[in-house]
């Protein structure tokens, strides 16, 4: 699969996560301040609380000069991840972590598929290449986001109401903290993250 | 008896001898790894603040978890994850994205204030000396390899040698309490005190040495308590306040064309009141943070050391007739105070010697030190350091001798050091060889600052020898 196919498949999962809860959404966004801030890029921060019975979707992780790519995939439990592989070598896609799997090797351009029913983190491995690490975040729901570089997140569409905001780390934690939203306004929510 | 060349050659050999001793364990590697100053863990180097003390005791790793001080990139051989999929995967670790060398140098230049001090007297009436000016090179390896397992290394270069000083896989927090069970494998300095083997500003080595089967020629290298070893070591902190080492190392074996059984066996404890803990955990930071190396604590250790070295039978310098074996046993202790800036060392031990004369006689051994410092400003230290070594050989003359060192240590910058030192001995009585001719000696710390002294033209075995034997310049660079 190429890149515009990967693209086209990003889309189509945008387009399933659009049902009615949109026009009367709030949005929950903030920053999470990570000590020490080298383990940043592995934070996700998700709701727990929130109601919804969405239409499943497929997501992809590529896998391209030997990196997992996007390198922390956020994705709602009943969810499918589509593994890509657009390097030359052969890669194989593994993880201990919830409901342990293995996709196999596979070459360049082949894929392979993987649904995922528990909540929790994933690591992604790849038996021949083990310096490769990714993570797929199973979140209970959609209202889930990875942060960016600046450590900033936003979750949009956010039926109103009171939730739990939590943050996964790959090495840190934080509390959870309540948050409310309220229809078409912003909550605003700094976290920290530390040992 | 007059200086001859012999005597020159015995003192050259003497502080060849110490010369193992000068290499510091300040690694610019380290300061790479985490991206920090060399004077997070060190004031004049190799000289550690309480917290690089901690670092060192935790088998160079940072309290708390360490990778996470870690700044500089690293390949990973494995993922975290890999522990999961454990023994169907290889444990992860990491591997620096350079390689986690070193390197530095340094030597000592002299001045014979008195050209008839006994090291003068050895290079013709010398009154400046710059010929060790330049005299080790060493490339140090510092790196982890995850959370628990680092390694160090360490060779060292001069005129025409090159020696591995160290070469140690540091196995930490086994099992039980993190810093309770650790080992370390391979090639170090033997762990007697809570602190490093470099700790002091003036004397390069914590503990005042004594090579005893050296001293009455019988080895040409002998046991002392501080070198560098083969072996296995276990140390251990708890709950901060208590650390203890036991040991077993290959000894000192001369005759190298057979294997004896010339293992070291050694041990110690030691306790901290006040200050920061032994292992740094749980630290809020220094006092005074002008001040990081300043705090209030009393230290004190006791340790214990049997040796088995073995030698040529005197007179005939090979290995058959039947070499010939000294045990030593060793009991000593010592005590660090610390209030504020101003810091008091003071140790002593007792060493028993059940071969140690040319004659194949006892020689039992009491050896004293204390070094009172201050920091006056983050990179100027006055210190003053007092050290006395007494021999009481069977058969022969008592030897005592009271080496003075008034100094100051200062960094040009953070890596780079000079030490200047003042040399006074006291001496009463001399070794004797198996003739009972008295016999020029050495002992005691690194050659910038050691005891050194030779018998005159008149000197008696019981005669006295008080002497300003040299003012020394110590310089090093390190990066």
């Amino acid at each position: 699969m190429g890149s515009n196919a990967l693209r086209t498949l990003s889309a189509a999962a945008l387009l399933v996560s659009a049902p009615g809860v949109r026009a009367a959404g709030g949005t929950v966004s903030g920053k999470v301040d990570v000590t020490p801030p080298k383990y940043a890029a592995e934070t996700v921060v998700y709701l727990k609380g929130v109601a919804e019975s969405p239409q499943p979707r497929t997501l992809a992780m590529d896998q391209k000069n030997m990196t997992f790519i996007p390198h922390v995939l956020v994705v709602a439990k009943g969810d499918t991840v589509k593994f890509l592989n657009h390097d030359g070598v052969g890669h194989n896609v593994y993880s201990p972590d919830g409901d342990a799997y293995n996709l196999g090797t596979f070459k360049q351009n082949e894929d392979r598929t993987h649904k995922f029913d528990q909540e929790g983190p994933y690591s992604q491995l790849c038996s021949i290449h083990p310096e490769m690490l990714g993570y797929i975040f199973v979140a209970p729901s959609r209202f889930a986001a990875a942060v960016d570089p600046k450590g900033r997140f936003t979750i949009a569409d956010v039926p109103p109401g009171s939730y739990k905001l939590a943050v996964w780390n790959s090495h840190l934690k934080a509390p959870d903290q309540p948050v409310t939203v309220t229809a078409g306004g912003t909550t605003e929510v700094n976290v920290t993250v530390k040992r | 008896m007059r200086i001859s060349a012999l005597v020159a050659a015995r003192l050259s050999v003497a502080g060849a001898l110490l010369l193992a001793w000068t290499d510091a364990l300040s690694i610019p590697a380290f300061a790479r790894k985490y991206g920090t100053s060399c004077l997070t863990c060190h004031t004049v180097y190799p000289k550690l603040t309480p917290f690089g003390e901690a670092f060192r005791r935790n088998g160079y790793r940072f309290p708390g978890v360490d990778s996470d001080y870690v700044k500089q990139e690293t390949v990973a051989l494995g993922q975290e994850a890999n522990k999961k999929t454990f023994p169907n995967s290889v444990w992860p670790g990491t591997l620096p994205i350079s390689v986690p060398l070193a390197i530095g140098f340094n030597g000592q230049a002299f001045l014979y204030p008195d050209r008839t001090s006994s090291v003068a007297r050895a290079n013709g009436g010398a009154g400046v000396s710059f010929n060790d000016l330049v005299k080790e090179g060493h490339i140090w390896a510092g790196a982890s390899v995850d959370d628990s397992i680092t390694l160090w290394g360490e060779l060292t270069f001069s005129s025409g040698s090159a020696d591995v000083e160290h070469a140690q896989i540091l196995l930490n927090d086994l099992f039980g309490p993190k810093h309770a069970v650790n080992l370390t494998v391979g090639r170090g300095f033997p762990t007697l005190t809570s602190f490093g083997p470099h700790s002091s500003y003036l004397g390069d080595a914590f503990i005042t040495t004594v090579p005893v089967t050296a001293i009455y020629g019988l080895s040409s290298d002998p046991f002392t308590l501080v070198d560098n070893y083969n072996g296995v070591e276990l140390t251990s902190v708890i709950g901060g306040r208590v650390n203890a080492s036991v040991g077993v190392t290959a000894g000192k074996n001369t005759v190298t064309t057979q294997f004896f059984n010339s293992e070291n066996v050694y041990a110690h404890l030691g306790a901290k009141l006040g200050g920061m803990r032994l292992d740094g955990e749980g630290s809020q930071g220094p006092v005074d943070a002008m001040r990081p190396w300043a705090e209030d604590a009393v230290t004190v250790d006791v340790f214990g050391f049997r040796s088995r070295e073995t030698f040529p039978t005197p007179g005939t310098g090979s290995a058959t007739p039947p070499p010939v074996a000294n045990t030593s046993l060793t009991i000593g202790a010592d005590l660090r105070a610390q209030l504020g800036s101003a810091e008091l060392n003071a140790g002593f031990y007792t060493q028993h010697n059940d071969r140690g004369t040319a004659s194949l006689d006892v020689v039992n051994t009491n050896v004293e030190w204390g070094e009172l410092s201050y920091v006056l400003f983050p990179w100027l230290v006055p210190a003053v350091r007092v050290e006395r070594i007494e021999l009481r050989p069977g058969g022969g003359p008592n030897v005592s001798d009271i080496h003075l060192m008034p100094g100051i240590a200062f960094l040009v910058r953070a890596n780079i050091k000079a030490v200047l030192v003042g040399n006074i001995e006291f001496a009463d009585g001399f070794p004797t060889d198996a003739t009972g001719a008295p016999l020029p000696w050495a002992g005691g710390n690194a050659d910038w600052g050691n005891f050194v002294v030779a018998p005159g033209a008149a000197s008696t075995p019981t005669s006295s020898t008080h002497e300003i034997e040299s003012i020394s310049l110590f310089i090093a660079w390190a990066m």
